[in-house]
């Protein structure tokens, strides 16, 4: 009477390959080439003169620049600049998710609080700096507070979007089920809401980090930004290339580790790749 | 006389301006099956809906036996937790701690064994709405409330789940109150049938007994002509 | 899956081209550098002023640069908050002449800007060491552990390292806080600096307005107010810095003639009051401005600080760094010439 379906539509596991996959390293060698590219032909434009390396150095230059730093206060500078990039961060979307929870779970809420957090979100990133240190001072308080205030609104519109985009029937179910809000909350709407979270989440953290150099060109003692400055005001470009750099590898570290997490906690999501075939990447 | 496991009785239930429902009197006996036949927007889901107690504004009263008969609802799509495995779907009304070897009896009840640790992105449509008939039993309920629960599959697949829920309604001795749009089924499964017709107030026109034996054979020319006394009802009521 | 000889052809051309496009555009952009042939002034003659080089505003202030090159070129003037902002600008191309401390441009030129010193605009002790009115910092050696306002890339950053070095310290001994030059001075009076590398007009400022204290002023610890121009333009535009330095000269004289109508020019474009133009005034001397062996020499002396606080590669030459900045010829012949 009871049928079985014989095979899954898809396959259950997606097992982790020890072996080489040539696939996945042919698509990573195709993201390179740009910047190769891009790398030689600066290296080539330098070394013969076209451009003067005191406006751009050649970045073999910039490469022997960052092997001195290594050796010296980059860790430093990178260590302060962490602190404050991950401390900020972990403030301003730890907010976020609050406010967010709270304004996307209530219309009341929502009608107060929304209109001002909009106004608040339209002020530019620097706009804060000179109002932050007056208040708070030069001190790391102003820094962390400013990169708090970059990391907490796109966590927080991207949550009450989230919330506001569960699908009314998976709430129904707990519903039916004489859910109180808080089982609620915890049972299906935060996991139903994850994906949009994590979206906010990435976001925050990138802008945690220009938040982060907006403080730290100003007044500030150490940091990745503070390295920049040096660069700036001892007329050292590759100094500022270097730091740039460290910045950027330093930015896609952190996106890399929450997007880890992303894969690991949304693996269930029944998602467009881009591609139908092939292991999907990040 | 047994009591009946659930009465609904709606006196009147509107949205807005609009009375969509009136004079609504209606009884559910243990181990009986009954369905609501009736065209889109009579007013039957809204009526299922009160019955399990996810719409409270209207005037009239639900009521059950002193057993408390517990109800379970099954909706027209399957509605799964995106990201929860089947087993932990089925059970989900407990949480972490759900009975796992009872779990285990459903999957295996409703068919699918094996699997257990899937999500819901991997199964078809016909096998994410057993697992939706499997969750409605997890709580032992006396009484299963499905609104129009095969609608969305193919009519081979629909078959196939119609047979497995006289199966689950035996084994387990629940009573059903079913809502479709499809006399067939409403035939196939009930041994009643209520009829809705099309205007607003919606009541219920006409009550078909079906007493026939189970199991039914499709080709049955009782269901036939019992098949033509509901297409009867139904022009009467313009609804075809 | 092999790629085929079709592909592979594809794919150099497609290379080719992009990497003709490139070197096309990277082309254009080094050629815009290159100069036409030497016209005698250039189109814009684009000069900064800055409220620590007095005779910058007295130039401006009467035009005579404008006057003496007419219809020649248009003369435009750019506010320079610091060195670092100068040679900012100079080293952009935004600006023909910069007006910077000495040191400062020898630290600039020794990181590989191909600047020349071709004027020196004054002799000032334009900077020193304050703390608050009731601070209880008494000697230099105090500050160890404590956060310094102090511009990078200037004069009074250079003093403090070279002050915290006769005292025994580097600048990984204290808390160095990058600030310009103004907001140094707010963080001092706030509290939230312990001590200032102060630059006049705005140390005079903060001494008179705020009480501030001079915890170590030292005047060999100064390096000259002057004139900069990068090699390019000096090749391309001698005459222009003939007319530049002659027209500075005027400015010059007219200063130490006119003590009181220069601190008036002063204290009005500053903003600041009399008193505090007449005292950063009162500390500036006027009397050399032709680069020569004095200069070259107390240049050297102070140059060895930028090695042993790396604020140049290692391995760099000061010695000849300081050889190859200074120029001394437009100078000289400017000053013949009358």
């Amino acid at each position: 009477m009871t049928s079985k379906s014989k095979t899954l539509p898809l396959s259950t596991e997606r097992s982790w390959k020890p072996a080489f996959d040539s696939a996945a390293w042919k698509r990573r060698a195709k993201g390179l080439v740009l910047p190769v590219v891009a790398l030689l032909a600066l290296e080539f434009v330098v070394r013969i003169g076209w451009v003067p390396p005191y406006q751009l150095p050649a970045p073999s230059d910039i490469a022997l620049t960052l092997r001195d730093l290594a050796g010296g206060q980059l860790w430093n500078h990178i260590g302060a600049s962490l602190l404050r990039v991950l401390s900020g961060f972990a403030i301003g979307a730890g907010l976020a998710l609050l406010a967010a929870a709270w304004v996307g779970l209530s219309r009341e809420a929502e009608a107060y609080l929304e209109p001002t957090f909009a106004g608040l979100r339209a002020i530019p990133s620097l706009a804060w700096v000179p109002l932050l240190l007056l208040w708070l001072g030069i001190d790391e308080t102003s820094k962390v507070v400013l990169i708090a205030i970059g990391a907490f609104f796109p966590v927080y519109l991207n949550g009450v979007a989230a919330i506001r985009n569960i699908d009314r029937k998976l709430v129904e179910v707990g519903q039916m089920y004489g859910f109180s809000a808080t089982q609620l909350a915890r049972r299906i709407l935060l996991p139903a809401a994850l994906p949009g979270l994590f979206t906010g989440l990435r976001s925050g953290m990138s802008l945690a980090w220009m938040f982060l150099v907006a403080a730290e060109l100003i007044a500030a003692t150490k940091g990745l930004g503070y390295l920049l400055t040096d660069g700036r005001e001892t007329s050292r470009p590759d100094i500022v290339l270097a730091a740039i750099i460290v910045l950027a590898v330093l930015g896609k570290v952190c996106d890399g580790v929450l997007a880890k997490l992303e894969q690991h906690f949304l693996a269930w999501r029944d998602a467009f790749t881009g591609n139908s075939a092939g292991p999907t990447e990040n | 006389m047994a009591q009946a496991l659930l009465n609904v009785r709606i006196e009147r239930k509107h949205f807005d301006a609009v009375t969509v429902l009136r004079n609504i009197d209606l009884h559910l006996d243990p181990q009986e099956i009954v369905s609501l036949l009736g065209p889109s927007g009579c007013g039957k889901s809204t009526l299922l809906r009160i019955a399990a107690g996810l719409e409270r504004d209207f005037s009239g009263a639900v009521s059950r036996s002193e057993q408390g008969a517990d109800v379970a609802f099954v909706f027209q799509e399957p509605r799964l937790m995106p990201w929860l495995t089947v087993a932990q779907n089925i059970g989900f009304s407990a949480g972490a701690d759900y009975d796992a070897p009872w779990v285990r009896q459903l999957i295996t009840e409703v068919g699918l064994d094996g699997f257990a640790d899937a999500l819901p992105k991997q199964l078809s449509g016909g096998m994410a709405q057993r697992v939706a008939l499997a969750r409605g039993l997890y709580s032992r309920p006396q009484v299963l409330l499905l609104d129009e629960p095969f609608s969305a599959v193919d009519a081979f697949t629909r078959m196939k789940l119609q047979d497995l829920l006289l199966q689950l309604a035996q084994h387990h001795g629940i009573a059903l109150l079913l809502v479709t749009h499809d006399v067939d089924e409403a035939l196939y499964l009930s041994d009643r049938v209520l009829v809705m017709g099309s205007q607003q107030p919606s009541s219920i026109r006409l009550g078909l007994d079906v007493p026939l034996g189970r199991p039914r054979d499709r080709r049955d020319a009782e269901l036939g002509r019992l098949k033509g006394e509901a297409l009867t009802e139904l022009q009467l009521a313009h609804v075809i | 899956m092999a790629s085929t000889p079709y592909r592979t052809r594809r794919l150099a051309r497609f290379f080719s081209a992009a990497g003709l496009v490139l070197g096309a555009s990277i082309a254009a952009l080094g050629g815009a550098h290159i100069a036409q042939a030497a016209d005698a002034l250039p189109k814009e003659l684009r000069l900064d002023y800055a409220y620590y080089s007095p005779t910058s505003l007295v130039l401006k202030h009467f035009g005579w640069l404008e006057q003496s090159v007419g219809e020649g070129s248009k003369v435009t003037w750019t506010l320079s908050q610091g060195s670092n902002r100068a040679l900012e600008y100079l080293n952009s191309g935004s600006i023909d002449f910069g007006s910077t401390a000495g040191l400062a441009a020898v630290l600039s030129r020794a990181n590989g800007s191909p600047i020349k010193t071709v004027y020196i605009a004054s002799r000032p002790e334009w900077t020193a060491l304050v703390v608050a009115k009731d601070s209880p910092i008494k000697t230099v050696a105090d500050l160890k552990g404590h956060k310094i306002a102090a511009t990078k890339g200037t004069d009074p950053y250079l003093f403090t390292l070279r002050s915290l070095e006769q005292a025994g310290l580097s600048k990984n001994d204290v808390e160095l806080v990058h600030l310009q030059h103004a907001d140094g001075r707010t963080a001092l009076e706030k509290g939230d600096v312990d001590a200032w590398a102060g630059l006049d007009p705005l140390l005079a400022a903060s001494q008179l307005q705020a009480g501030s204290r001079i915890l170590y002023h030292n005047v060999n610890f100064n390096s000259y107010g002057v004139i900069n121009v990068t090699e390019t333009f000096a090749k391309q535009y001698p005459q222009a810095i003939d007319k530049v330095i002659t027209a500075y000269e005027k400015a010059r004289k007219w200063a130490q003639e006119n003590p009181e109508e220069l601190a008036q020019i002063l204290s009005k474009e500053s903003g600041l009051p009399l008193d505090v133009a007449k005292l950063q005034l009162q500390r500036t001397d006027f009397s050399n401005s032709q680069p020569g062996a004095e200069h070259i020499a107390a240049l050297k002396a102070a140059a060895p600080i930028l090695l042993t606080e790396e604020l140049v590669r290692k391995g760099v030459d000061v010695n000849a760094v300081v050889d190859q900045l200074i120029e001394p010829s437009f100078s000289k012949q400017a000053v013949a010439a009358k």
